[in-house]
């Protein structure tokens, strides 16, 4: 809302400083967010007198003040910071024969969505060119001059903000207005020169013969105002704001006028508005207004009457103000108080339909008396503050995979539906309906596809080494075609995990599969979780065989892999990244609430190595099975010390290294003893792995 | 010659050559050619049988003395040697101490992850219970329920992505006040944090994804005098210095009254500048007294019970902490941008 200063000192008085006077104002609610100058030269430049210099304050209109959208309810403000009172204006109207209501006769047909229904005629009339003051107004108001009336009816608008709308009385049909809901298929052509589809849910202003005007949003071509025009019908009204809103988002239409309505325009400035305008068209365009304005009212509003308690306003401010003190602050928004024994009876003037209870009244006071003078205090009374489960395990999970060189990640859980279908999830997708783009139009299934994205950007900066993890939302449709969403955690590396390892064999520094995996492995040492296995599988997203599934005991909880190179081509990534991701809950769930200390062992432990040639067929894990299902419990660790194929290995072989522990925790073992377990163990070895040993 | 001359000759050769020793091997084998079971020095005392009876003793005590000097001279030498040895193994093993260290990557938090987790440390430690809330909403809960009226224009402010005719994506954290409020009873302070979404096109300073933090409270006798209290409390332990509270009327339906809060611009210390455009304050977020509305929908009854609530969106508070003037920074996941803070 632009606001005039040099316009609105006609309804108030002022002294202070303008920078003051915007302090003022923006601490009591209407925030003026730029304060523009207006020189004479670009009045002029604008078709204005180029008389005045002027100076425009923006004000940002919160969407419960439509009453803030006029100069008089900005001088409303106005008056208790500086302690005046407002000036309404007070048209003086020469009226002649005949009567208004003798040239046209108005009939409401939908209350429901039209509150009021005034008219003024004025005939002989001559439409042109405004005069310099009105022109400096209407530029001042951000608008652009067109003719005298034109002009006329957004002059009034912007003082006393009740959009107006001025009809050739000549050219509507059967002296007749309508307020009626337009019919099914019925059209208009409005002003714009679109023709609009009408429906049952709008309201029209129609003649005797066809829609003139959508009501409240914009008129009609037929019936518009022209250089030709003499008899002129200015359309006061009071439209609901929720019709007004439907239609004018139905039609995709927004103008000053729907603007307006759609926050809520005073029932009771409607009269004055047409008498204002009749006034000023008789002024500046020499026409003679018919004797009588007319009103169609079915239900009047009436002043809403709200009491308030001191003592309450007090408490919910938090603040000791007398009874005196806030009725002044109410009188001087014009909103008359009076005390009634133990409470204020307060008369609610209709430019105020946002106050409707008690708390409206109290914030009233609190903004007169300050904001800024409230006191600060804390609530009373202690509780205990806590973070959620998920908030705590967030934090953990966070602290661990830093540890292990994880960088976190933060990505858009609004992504392209492609990466679903990377990720080959694309069916459990849930979609916007109303995307921004066709770029962001679904919400991720999978954090990692989005990771690859972050891999994918880095080597676009010229990073080759990336190692980065996320803990966030993802979100799935269910079969029935619910949308829900849970927490999850993936990871993603990519090249090398040293930031600096000159001297270092190179290859022995680049990640792979088993690079994820020990993080991951590290992840679950972290939560105490025992019994992860890591089963051969296959995943869209992954390397067909270079993938797991990750099960905690016989529960799934995600999967590790490196990634398939159908979706590094899709991404355009490089390299071989490996990623990991799993359920969120099923981490919170399987991690032990208690953990057991053990004590640490008091007898040494004895090493052996074993050098088996066995078949790549053959996992790993079979073979940590039969050593510790021989070893009888004495075997406390096996270590995976080397891998070896190629030359003297059978193709289709490869030659581990396996270094074993052996411990008992009630004795020293001797040499003996653990020699004829690593027998046994060679045993099993040869008879469940066809291992040979060299 | 004598037996003692030889004696002395022995000694004197032995001590040149002890002086003479390069390394401690030399050394070594000095010390077994004179003092070793069969050295030159100790062999000389089986020559002692052949010698007069009177002049044994002389002897004997001469042989030792040669003995005790050679040894104390070799000893003397074996240090020097030791620490020449020692010296000149360090020249050999010496390295360039200005070569750049070898490093693993260390992974660091992410800001806005932080920035979050600061927050939340400085509300529990106000007695506020996080909870975990859906992104997925229903209209009720995100407008509906927190007093949004019907067709109202306060809805332009909150643009919003919608799955089906009902279910959207939450426009702010405030949506799950509903959810606590018919599971709760007072008091309360509950709060919670994360993504919001609003139909808003990407650019340096607006994004269709942002953070959000809302807390809220309901308890017997809470005032704005409170909820001001809670805020400057905040802002304090937040930003780590004294800072003033500005409160400004604002409008948002679920709150009566409401307000729009500012703390002291924590670049300029209230003097004015360009981040905070003059005016000495930072626009931070909403806040209010619950609205009685709302309070009666679940069952308090306004009465007996107020509460505040307040909210506000967290990549303002890193942007303006270190400077960040482009938004889209924080979710691109450059590693030179996340690296640095
Ligand atoms: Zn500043």
């Amino acid at each position: 809302m632009k606001v005039s200063i040099d316009w609105l000192r006609q309804y108030i008085d002022f002294t202070c400083p303008l920078g003051e006077l915007a302090d003022g104002l923006t601490m009591a609610g209407l925030e003026v967010e730029e304060t523009i100058q207006i020189s004479k030269a670009e009045f002029a430049a604008q078709g204005g007198s180029g008389e005045i210099d002027d100076t425009v304050f923006d004000i940002k209109v919160t969407p419960n003040r439509g009453d803030w959208l006029s100069m008089i309810g900005v001088a409303r403000e106005v008056a208790p910071l500086v302690g005046e009172k407002v000036r309404l204006p007070e048209p003086k109207v020469i009226e002649s024969e005949p009567a208004s209501s003798e040239l046209i006769e108005i009939r409401i047909d939908a209350p429901e969505l039209c509150r009021r229904y005034v008219c003024a005629v004025i005939r002989n009339v001559t439409v042109k060119e405004s005069p310099g003051w009105l022109k400096d107004r209407i530029i001042a108001a951000g608008m652009r001059p067109i003719n005298n009336v034109v002009d006329i009816t957004n002059f009034v608008m912007m003082e006393l903000g009740q959009p107006l709308h001025a009809f050739d009385l000549s050219l509507l049909h059967g002296n007749q207005i309508i307020v009626r809901r337009a019919k099914d298929s019925e059209t208009i052509t409005s002003i714009d020169e679109s023709e609009r589809k009408l429906d049952s849910e709008m309201l029209v202003i129609a003649d005797h013969d066809r829609p003139v005007a959508i009501a409240g949003i914009m008129g009609g071509i037929d019936s518009e105002i022209g250089e030709q025009t003499k008899d002129i019908l200015i359309e006061s009204a009071n439209f609901n704001s929720v019709g007004i809103r439907r239609t004018a988002k139905r039609l995709n239409m927004s103008t000053d006028a729907s603007y307006r309505f759609e926050r809520g325009v005073d029932p009771g400035i409607t009269v004055l508005a047409a008498l204002r305008a009749a006034e000023l068209i008789a002024q500046l365009g020499g026409g003679e207004v018919c004797k009588g304005v007319v009103d169609v009212y079915p239900s009047p509003i009436e002043p809403l009457e709200v009491k308030i308690r001191p003592a309450r306003v007090n408490k919910i401010l938090g603040v000791s103000i007398d009874a005196g003190a806030m009725i002044a602050c109410l009188n001087s928004l014009d909103i008359e108080s009076a005390i009634d024994g133990e409470a204020i009876n307060c008369k609610v003037p209709t430019f105020r339909p946002d106050i409707t209870h008690e708390i409206d009244l109290i914030e009233e006071v609190g903004r007169v008396y300050g904001y800024d003078k409230l006191p600060m205090t804390l609530p009373q009374g202690a509780s205990q503050g806590k973070d959620s489960p998920e908030g705590k395990l967030r934090d953990k999970l966070r602290r661990i995979l830093m540890a292990s060189g994880g960088q976190e990640a933060l990505t858009h859980s609004i992504v392209d539906i492609g990466l679903a279908r990377v990720a080959g999830r694309e069916e459990q997708s849930v979609n916007l309906r109303n995307p921004l783009s066709e770029e962001l139009n679904s919400m991720r299934v999978m954090l990692a596809p989005n990771l690859l994205q972050v891999i994918e950007r880095n080597q676009a900066f010229g990073n080759q080494n990336v190692c980065v993890f996320e803990i966030g939302k993802v979100y799935f449709a269910d079969a029935s075609g619910k949308s829900s969403e849970k927490l999850a955690i993936a990871g993603a590396v990519v090249g090398n995990l040293w930031e600096r390892s000159w001297g270092l064999p190179a290859k022995a520094l680049d990640v792979d599969f088993y690079t994820c995996k020990g993080i991951l492995e590290s992840l679950f040492d972290g939560l105490c979780i025992q019994n992860v296995k890591f089963v051969e599988a296959t995943d869209p997203l992954l390397h067909p065989t270079r993938a797991a599934k990750v099960f905690v005991g016989d529960r799934e909880i995600g999967i590790l892999g490196e990634a398939a190179s159908t979706a590094l081509e899709t991404l355009g990534v490089r390299g071989r990244p490996c990623v990991f991701e799993l359920d969120f809950h099923a981490l919170m769930e399987t991690a032990p609430q208690v953990v057991t200390y053990q004590e640490p062992p008091r007898y040494p432990a004895m090493q052996r190595h074993i050098a088996a040639v066995v078949a790549d067929s053959i996992p790993y894990a079979k073979l940590v099975d039969l050593i510790r299902t021989a070893g009888g419990g004495m075997v406390e660790e096996i270590e995976l010390l080397d891998v070896y194929k190629g030359e003297h290995i059978g193709e289709g072989q490869s030659s581990l290294t396996l270094g074993v522990v052996f411990r008992s925790r009630e004795k020293t073992l001797t040499d003996e003893e653990v020699n004829s377990v690593l027998a046994l163990i060679k045993d099993a070895l040869s008879q469940g792995a066809n291992a040979i040993f060299r | 010659m004598s037996e003692n001359d030889i004696l002395q000759s022995l000694r004197n050769a032995a001590l040149a050559s002890i002086h003479e020793a390069k390394n401690s091997a030399q050394l070594d084998s000095i010390e077994t050619q004179y003092l070793g079971r069969k050295g030159e020095i100790t062999s000389q005392l089986r020559r002692i049988g052949s010698l007069p009876a009177e002049e044994r003793k002389d002897f004997g005590q001469a042989v030792n003395d040669a003995k005790e000097a050679v040894d104390a001279a070799i000893t003397a030498r074996r240090e020097a040697l030791v620490s020449v040895e020692a010296d000149a193994k360090f020249v050999d093993e010496a390295i360039d101490v200005t070569m750049p260290g070898r490093l693993w990557h260390t992974g660091r938090s992410h800001i806005l992850v932080d920035t979050l987790q600061r927050i939340k440390e400085i509300f529990i430690g106000m007695g506020y219970e996080f909870v975990e809330t859906p992104e997925i909403e229903d209209y009720k809960s995100n407008f509906e329920a927190l007093n949004y009226p019907e067709e109202h224009p306060a809805l332009d402010e909150q643009m919003s992505f919608y799955i089906t005719d009902d279910t959207l994506l939450r426009t702010h954290t405030t949506a799950f006040q509903h959810q606590v409020m018919s599971n709760r009873k007072p008091p309360m302070r509950v709060a919670t944090l994360g993504k919001c979404y609003r139909s808003d096109a990407v650019d340096a300073t607006h994004s269709h994804t942002f953070h959000q933090v809302d807390c809220f409270t309901i308890d017997r006798g809470i005032s704005m005098a409170d909820l001001k209290g809670t805020i400057h409390q905040f802002a304090v332990e937040m930003f780590g210095r004294e800072v003033n509270v500005r409160f400004r009327p604002d409008f948002f339906p679920f709150v009566e009254p409401g307000a729009e809060f500012s703390v002291t611009c924590i670049i300029c210390g209230g003097d004015g500048c360009n981040v905070c455009k003059g005016s000495g304050f930072l626009e931070l977020g909403g806040a209010g007294l619950i609205h009685p509305n709302i309070l009666t929908a679940h069952g308090f009854d306004p009465e007996e019970y107020s509460g505040f609530a307040f909210g506000f969106g967290i990549e303002r508070m890193p942007m303006l902490m270190y400077g960040i003037r482009d938004l889209r920074l924080f979710m691109e996941n450059d590693m030179r941008f996340l690296r640095q803070l």
